[in-house]
């Protein structure tokens, strides 16, 4: 017997490539989007700081906007650097 | 009575000379007043009038005269009058009956003559001022209490033989009058009756036939009876009896069962043709002051009673008569509408049943009961006959939803406050709501893949501006003068007298008092229509899913929407993988074609979790796939179900070739693996897929149905079989196939888990929840409990609403299982130790 595959259709769900769940200023799944957005994924996307803690990018401009002096990560405090 | 004659006998002992004079003109008096002939103008009469007068005499005479009537007519009239009646016992005919009935009051009248002159002898002299009160108080006194005496003597105990013969009569003359007036239309319909040569009309060979007779006799009847002022007593009982009894058979015979034709207008000229005939019995009564019309006009169908109008013979203008005839008009109106209610109410689930077609029925059926104050009869027949006709475990849920459709329809046409809607309905939305398949029924109508349900896609497509959110506001758009109170019957409610909302679909999710539950369920019979589609084509589902945020509004809709957009997403991310492989070279070729649906996995409905090893041919493509597409999206992976999707696969066999089977993903590792091999055992499968083996057994039967596989030795008794490759197909195996199909019915799999399943989950997900205040908080109360789990968890669209009953249900498990404790009506956590 001889099986011949023509099409495979597959499900999959996409996820973050994240060392969390959610994310730590909304508190919402990352694999969701943050408050502000309708469409997860490419419309939300993630941001990773060098102190290696990630968050919806809406999430964390808005917190550093929010930021007079200093720029820190709201999670280890330390200086927010994206990184690269 | 008495002891005025005996004032009169002492008043006529009294005297010597004079009172002779005066008894002789007493005399001469109430023989003149007996004597039909007398005339007025008589000399001496009115001679011995004055001299009465003179002594004061003149009022004993109104008193004589009743006395007198009195005495005959209980002595000889009355007695003989019955017993005219009775005579012929029953060997008489019909026509016979009529005519004895007729003599009877024909006799009546002539004994009673006499005295009916007198009184208006008594009436004339009064008026010519011959005596100054002759007839007792006011003008028509005497007259009066004359015609009570008849009446009462008469009728003190009347026989039932008068009854029956009077209805009798006037039954027939009604047939009769029908069949002239209405010659070609019913009569003919209705009295066509078994033999020919037969009149219609009076029911006897046409040779003897008596119609016109018995049109003569009714008028002479009538005539008589006015003339004695009987006609109410005698007529109005047959006539009632008679109406009510042909309308009621009319009724019967044209508008049971028929819901598509209005009859308001046609009983309408049937009614006036009946009143032609009432215009008949009552004729004296109408023509009092004009002269009679010719009798019954024969030849002359439909002229002289012409529809419209009443009476129109003879004398035009007012008269008394017309106000009886138009009593009478009212009284068959009320009539007609009553029967027509009654009757509609008791098929009314019918009409609502057959709805768009009943219009007819419905219509006419509004206009009578306006009319009939018979809307509390109305609901209750209508509650009770959707109880025993349609909320029983045996009829289908989808049944029930078409008929709960077009009773929306139908009753909003009947009663536009909708508060026999309201009210009729709700068994029906209370039934619904214990009916495990309501919301999936709802939304598939909703979707338009019901069979037989189209109402429910049609009318969501007709795109009401109306949406929910609209309807639950408080201030309605209307102009307050078009406001009008609430019918009496109303339920008051928590809406109080807001307008009913009569919109089919508002009406229908607001049966379990919130939209989520069906938002929830649409969303995953989307996304079981999604993946079980192959091509990516979501214009259906995209005009749905636009059409619903027109009704439920954009917020709700909004993960419908993610779930569509995915579908276009993974479209393009599949042409461009697919692209990149183009590029490659030849022998680098995956050695699978592989597309995907990638899903935002917060998104969609939870999908069920199925344990499944795919061949290392298919895995690999997976895993090359995701490469290809963490390579598009920076620090994005893909996480693959690998028990979701769908196959599509040709089988080459030694002697013969299957070709596009398109099968699920298990079915497909199940074959690839038989081609390595050509038998396994279960044991074996289950152990190589990572599939439970009861799961892998029902699977085996697709392809033991297709007659790929077989299986030998354990008898199907559950793991001990070891299934083999049928190279060659005997024709015994197709036979054998026919077998396979009863018990390899595979149930379509739903990829998304149950609602149940869904719940419980959601009460896990509370329960850590309540672990987490009852450790801070100690203990609480049920409400407690429930109100902060409502301030907390309220988020997401995961959670509906959760009752207090449903919490209470789940800590009692919880309390059960040992996990909680309570005391007192309130929960605490067991003690560590």
């Amino acid at each position: 017997m001889k099986v011949k595959i023509r099409q495979w259709n597959g499900v999959a769900s996409w996820l973050w490539v994240a060392n969390d769940e959610n994310c730590g200023i909304c508190r919402m799944p990352f694999n969701g989007c943050c408050p502000d957005c309708k469409v997860p994924g490419d419309d939300c996307p993630l941001v990773w700081g060098q102190c290696s803690h990630c968050f919806h990018m809406h999430c964390i401009l808005k917190w550093l906007n929010s930021q007079q002096v200093q720029q820190q990560c709201p999670m280890c405090r330390q200086e927010w650097k994206f990184k690269e | 009575m008495e002891d005025v004659v005996m004032e009169s006998d002492s008043v006529e002992m009294s005297g010597p000379a004079p009172e002779q004079r005066v008894a002789d003109a007493w005399e001469a008096v109430t023989a003149a007043l007996m004597s039909p002939g007398c005339s007025v103008v008589d000399r001496s009469l009115s001679d011995s009038l004055a001299l009465l007068c003179g002594q004061g005499l003149g009022r004993l005479l109104g008193g004589w005269l009743l006395e007198t009537l009195q005495t005959r007519l209980s002595s000889s009239v009355v007695p003989e009058f019955w017993s005219g009646l009775k005579q012929p016992e029953n060997e008489l005919e019909e026509r016979g009956r009529a005519w004895v009935l007729l003599s009877a009051f024909r006799t009546l009248l002539d004994r009673l003559e006499p005295f009916l002159g007198g009184l208006q002898k008594l009436g004339s002299w009064q008026d010519e001022g011959r005596g100054l009160s002759l007839c007792g108080p006011g003008p028509g006194g005497l007259q009066d209490r004359a015609f009570t005496i008849i009446r009462a003597l008469l009728l003190f105990s009347p026989s039932p033989v008068l009854q029956e013969r009077v209805l009798e009569f006037y039954s027939r003359t009604f047939s009769v009058y029908m069949h002239q007036e209405g010659q070609a239309e019913d009569g003919a319909e209705l009295q066509d009756g078994p033999e020919r040569g037969v009149c219609p009309g009076c029911g006897v060979p046409t040779q003897q036939c008596w119609c016109k007779e018995a049109l003569e006799q009714l008028q002479d009847l009538s005539h008589i009876l006015s003339r004695l002022q009987l006609l109410e007593w005698v007529s109005s009982e047959a006539v009632t009896s008679i109406l009510h009894k042909l309308i009621e058979q009319r009724m019967e015979q044209h508008c049971r069962g028929e819901y598509e034709r209005s009859f308001l207008l046609e009983f309408q000229e049937w009614l006036e043709l009946v009143l032609g005939w009432l215009s008949k019995v009552f004729a004296s009564e109408v023509d009092r002051d004009g002269p009679v019309p010719a009798p019954g006009a024969p030849g002359a169908p439909g002229a002289p009673g012409a529809p419209g109008a009443p009476g129109a013979p003879g004398a035009p203008g007012i008269q008394p008569g017309s106000s009886v005839l138009k009593q009478w008009r009212c009284h068959m109106h009320q009539f007609f509408c009553r029967i027509y209610v009654n009757m509609r109410i008791e098929e009314l689930f019918s009409i609502i049943r057959d709805f768009p077609e009943s219009k007819a029925a419905i219509e006419d059926l509004k206009f009578c009961l306006e009319r009939t104050n018979q809307r509390q009869q109305l609901l209750t027949s209508l509650k009770s006959a959707f109880e025993s006709r349609l909320l029983h475990p045996g009829v289908h849920t989808s049944d029930i939803l078409t008929v709960y459709i077009s009773a929306i329809k139908a009753l909003r046409e009947l009663d536009p406050s909708m508060v026999i809607l309201q009210v009729a309905c709700q068994p029906i939305r209370k039934y619904l709501r214990t009916r495990e398949d309501t919301v999936r029924q709802i939304v598939a109508g909703l979707t338009g893949d019901a069979e037989g349900c189209t109402d429910l896609a049609s009318e969501l497509s007709r795109g009401d501006p109306v949406t929910l959110e609209m309807q639950d506001s408080d201030e309605e758009g209307n102009d307050p003068e078009d406001w009008s109170p609430d019918p009496t019957d109303a339920v008051p409610d928590k809406l109080g007298s807001k307008r009913r909302s009569s919109d089919i679909i508002s009406l229908l999710v607001s049966i379990y008092g919130s939209k989520d539950i069906f938002i929830d369920e649409y969303r995953a019979v989307l996304a079981d229509r999604l993946l079980h589609q192959l091509n990516y084509n979501t214009a259906r589902e995209i005009r749905n899913v636009e059409l619903l945020k027109l009704r439920f509004g954009e917020s709700h809709m909004h993960y419908c929407e993610v779930m569509l957009k995915d579908m276009a997403d993974s479209r393009r991310i599949n042409s461009n993988i697919r692209e990149e492989e183009s590029r490659l070279s030849e022998e680098e070729q995956p050695p699978l074609s592989l597309s995907s649906i990638i899903l935002s996995s917060e998104f969609w409905p939870p999908l069920k979790e199925e344990k499944l090893e795919l061949p290392p041919l298919v895995c690999q493509a997976m895993e090359a796939y995701t490469h290809r597409y963490e390579k598009l999206k920076a620090m994005r992976t893909l996480s693959w179900k690998p028990h979701l999707g769908s196959v599509t696969l040709d089988l080459e066999l030694e002697d013969r070739t299957l070709t596009n089977l398109t099968v699920s993903p298990i079915h497909a590792a199940i074959i690839l693996h038989f081609q390595e091999k050509s038998s396994w055992t279960l044991e074996e499968l289950s152990v190589k897929l990572g599939a439970p083996k009861e799961l892998l057994h029902r699977k085996l039967a697709l392809w033991q149905q297709h007659g790929v596989l077989r299986e030998e030795g354990g008898g199907g008794g559950g793991g001990g079989g070891r299934y083999y490759v049928v190279e060659t197909g005997s024709s015994k195996e197709k036979m054998d196939r026919g077998v396979m199909l009863i018990d390899s019915d595979e149930e379509r799999d739903s990829n998304t888990t149950t609602q149940s399943e869904q719940r419980e989950e959601k009460l896990q997900l509370f329960w850590a929840y309540i672990q987490a205040m009852l450790t801070n908080l100690d203990s609480m109360t049920l409400d407690r409990i429930h109100s902060m789990l409502r301030m907390f968890v309220a988020t997401g669209p995961v959670v509906t609403e959760m009752d207090v009953n449903e919490l209470e249900a789940f800590l009692q498990r919880k309390v059960r299982e040992h996990q909680l404790m309570i005391s007192g009506g309130v929960y605490r956590l067991p003690k560590a130790n």
